[in-house]
């Protein structure tokens, strides 16, 4: 199945590199150019979603599940495609329910600091796979001068875990009471 | 920006991943002297190498950084009456500074296929003394074909196959420099693995200075009870240019009357120079440790006439090496290895040896620079194992390590290893974790987007 999912990941990487173009350019732009790039951006979200999730699922039959959690690369590869497919369902829920409205105000450029992040989740995505069937790049050096020694496991410390877990909640508290506070005022 | 939550959300996400970032890969790697886990504070170390050869002989010559020179192993202290060993083997490094410095390089001629592709790998089955999981025996390295089965220890195969194997070639050759046992009298320690690590034939350089039928030592120093002094050599004020070895021309018989004091040592090994094919290998001039460099050369007869134990040397001949040392006062395990480099004979290969006349070589300014690594706890049946490790495939297939792996990777991957149901446990709730952190802040900046667009 190795082949099939390197095959596969083309899609995603290329439809949200893409929509994060979109993102850039929409962010900065009213223009006609801008406007086209924004209606083709629910497709691109949509579109990634669909195929990172086949990806996704042909990159767990590569290797059998003990082999894949027990290799550091591997781990790594799966850690950022699980959390990249995460954050492009984020960033596709927040364009299908709000439509234009992310582009009011300075809200553009809240969506361009996602799709920047988003971009570089995906980036290293393809950067770990690559290695794992070595195809090296200089990015993991990048990293490694960054602090990350890519080859080996990225986990965070029980407290960390804590913190997130802290931060979620709070996350969505304040989701809450921001939901709240605008039917209150509606 | 409109709305001050989203502001403090995005602040939230932000920091979290900043933090995350900056906490990554801590919490979980430490000591842990009860699984015999103990992590050196450098995980590579460069070595440097030369080799030079005559009509006769092999010359090597070896320079590596090492703090201080570790020139005792273990000693007798004298305290109250009685003679207390100090210098135990513990993981990493002996609290005390004992345990001798070391440099080996293990050598094959091909016989061993696998050597020349993975190294010191091939050598480390199931069991190994120094492993978390080790055997209730004391098992050392062993090469995989002396097993019935991969990797089990006490499977091994019958003696007639086993000297088949040796016939035919089936062992790596073994020099093994030793700061303590062996340098003082100008040898290293000439030995071979096969289904063991083990000695030649004939008989090594060093023995133990206990006598038990008297229970009190056999031997003392000539210059009588106050040559060394406990405080003196934890404080490593003994340097090669003391008497601190029990060198036959340095020793006298045991005298229990010697006026003993406490604090008074006596090393508790005696150096009598090695015997048979044990003792081929010398040092040429001094092995030396200065200005925080060990630099030895060791000299073998390019044929010993013991193709048995010895790995044979010919000129334009291409031959595999991997080398290890041991320093920081650590034995067993807690070493720095190489990966394999191919040694040529008047050939170019990772390593020249470069063909001269003469009795000894006259060493130019150009080194091999190797990188030593500290392996970890990676074992051979583990990396052949499909659900251990990725690359078993490849070994499979023939691929060399150095193809895939650079020491430091290989330094980081034997970590994890020793600590592997902990990182993976880690990793998953992590992966969790982030999962959380995304929908969450998806979920917050959904309903204060909602919050904008409603207002």
């Amino acid at each position: 199945m190795a082949a099939y999912h390197v095959v596969m990941v083309h899609f995603p990487i290329a439809l949200w590199l893409v929509a994060g173009l979109a993102i850039f350019i929409r962010a900065v732009s009213d223009g006609p150019v801008a406007q086209t790039f924004d209606r083709a951006l629910p497709t691109l979200l949509v579109g990634g979603l669909v195929f990172g999730a086949v990806a996704w699922l042909l990159g767990l039959s590569v290797w059998p599940w003990p082999t894949l959690s027990a290799t550091p690369m591997g781990r790594n590869h799966m850690l950022l495609a699980s959390w990249s497919w995460a954050y492009f369902a984020l960033l596709t829920l927040l364009r299908l329910r709000h439509g234009t409205a992310i582009w009011q105000g300075l809200n553009r450029l809240i969506m361009a600091g996602l799709a920047g992040i988003g971009v570089v989740f995906v980036g290293i995505t393809g950067t770990l796979g690559g290695h794992l069937v070595g195809n090296y790049t200089e990015v993991g050096q990048v990293l490694r001068l960054l602090g990350w020694e890519i080859y080996s496991t990225f986990y965070v410390p029980n407290l960390m875990l804590a913190v997130i877990v802290a931060v979620s909640v709070v996350m969505v508290v304040l989701g809450v009471l921001g939901r709240n506070a605008a039917q209150r005022t509606s | 920006m409109r709305s001050p939550k989203s502001l403090l959300i995005i602040a939230l996400f932000g920091g979290t991943l900043l933090s995350a970032w900056l906490t990554h890969g801590t919490g979980v790697v430490r000591d842990d002297p009860e699984r015999n886990i103990a992590i050196p504070a450098d995980l590579t170390v460069p070595l440097q190498v030369q080799a030079a050869y005559n009509n006769t002989t092999m010359f090597f010559r070896y320079r590596w950084p090492a703090q201080k020179p570790g020139i005792f192993h273990d000693v007798l202290r004298y305290q109250d009456g009685e003679w207390i060993v100090e210098g135990k083997a513990v993981p990493g490094s002996q609290p005390d500074g004992l345990h001798e410095d070391r440099a080996a390089m293990m050598l094959d001629d091909g016989s061993v296929p696998e050597f020349g592709r993975y190294g010191g790998y091939v050598t480390i089955g199931d069991g190994l003394a120094g492993l978390t999981d080790e055997a209730p025996e004391e098992v050392t390295k062993y090469l995989p074909q002396t097993r019935n089965r991969l990797g089990a220890w006490d499977d091994k195969a019958d003696d007639a196959k086993l000297a088949a194997q040796r016939e035919a070639g089936y062992f790596l050759d073994l020099w093994h420099w030793r700061g303590g046992r062996s340098n003082p009298l100008g040898e290293a320690d000439d030995q071979s693995v096969a289904d063991e690590r083990g000695g030649d034939a004939g008989k090594g350089a060093y023995s133990t200075n206990w006598d038990k039928d008297l229970n009190q030592p056999k031997v003392m120093f000539v210059s009588g009870h106050d040559t060394l002094k406990w405080d003196d050599i934890k404080a490593g004020n003994v340097t090669q240019d003391n008497t601190y070895a029990l060198i036959p021309a340095a020793t006298v018989p045991y005298d229990q009357n010697a006026g003993w004091q406490n604090g008074d040592v006596i090393p508790r090994r005696i150096l009598t120079p090695g015997e048979g094919s044990r003792g081929n290998i010398g040092v040429v001039g001094e092995g030396r440790w200065t200005d925080g460099y060990w630099d030895v050369t060791l000299s073998r007869a390019l044929d010993t006439g013991s193709p048995a134990d010895d790995k044979i040397l010919k000129d334009q001949g291409i031959y595999q090496v991997a080398f290890a040392i041991h320093r920081n006062a650590t034995g067993g395990r807690w070493h720095y290895v190489s990966l394999p480099e191919n040694l040529g004979l008047g050939r170019s290969g990772g390593i020249t040896a470069t063909p001269f006349q003469g009795t000894n070589p006259t060493w130019g300014d150009e080194w091999a620079d190797v990188t030593l690594f500290y392996p970890g706890q990676v074992t051979w049946p583990m990396l052949n194992n499909a659900n251990a490790h990725a690359g078993a495939e490849y070994i499979q297939r023939g691929v060399p390590v150095a193809f895939r792996h650079s020491p430091e990777q290989l330094a980081n991957y034997g970590i994890e290893q020793e600590f592997k149901p902990q990182i993976k446990r880690q990793w998953l709730l992590t992966l969790l974790a982030g999962i959380l952190l995304i929908a969450a802040f998806g979920f917050a900046l959904n309903a204060t987007l909602s919050t904008r667009k409603g207002a």
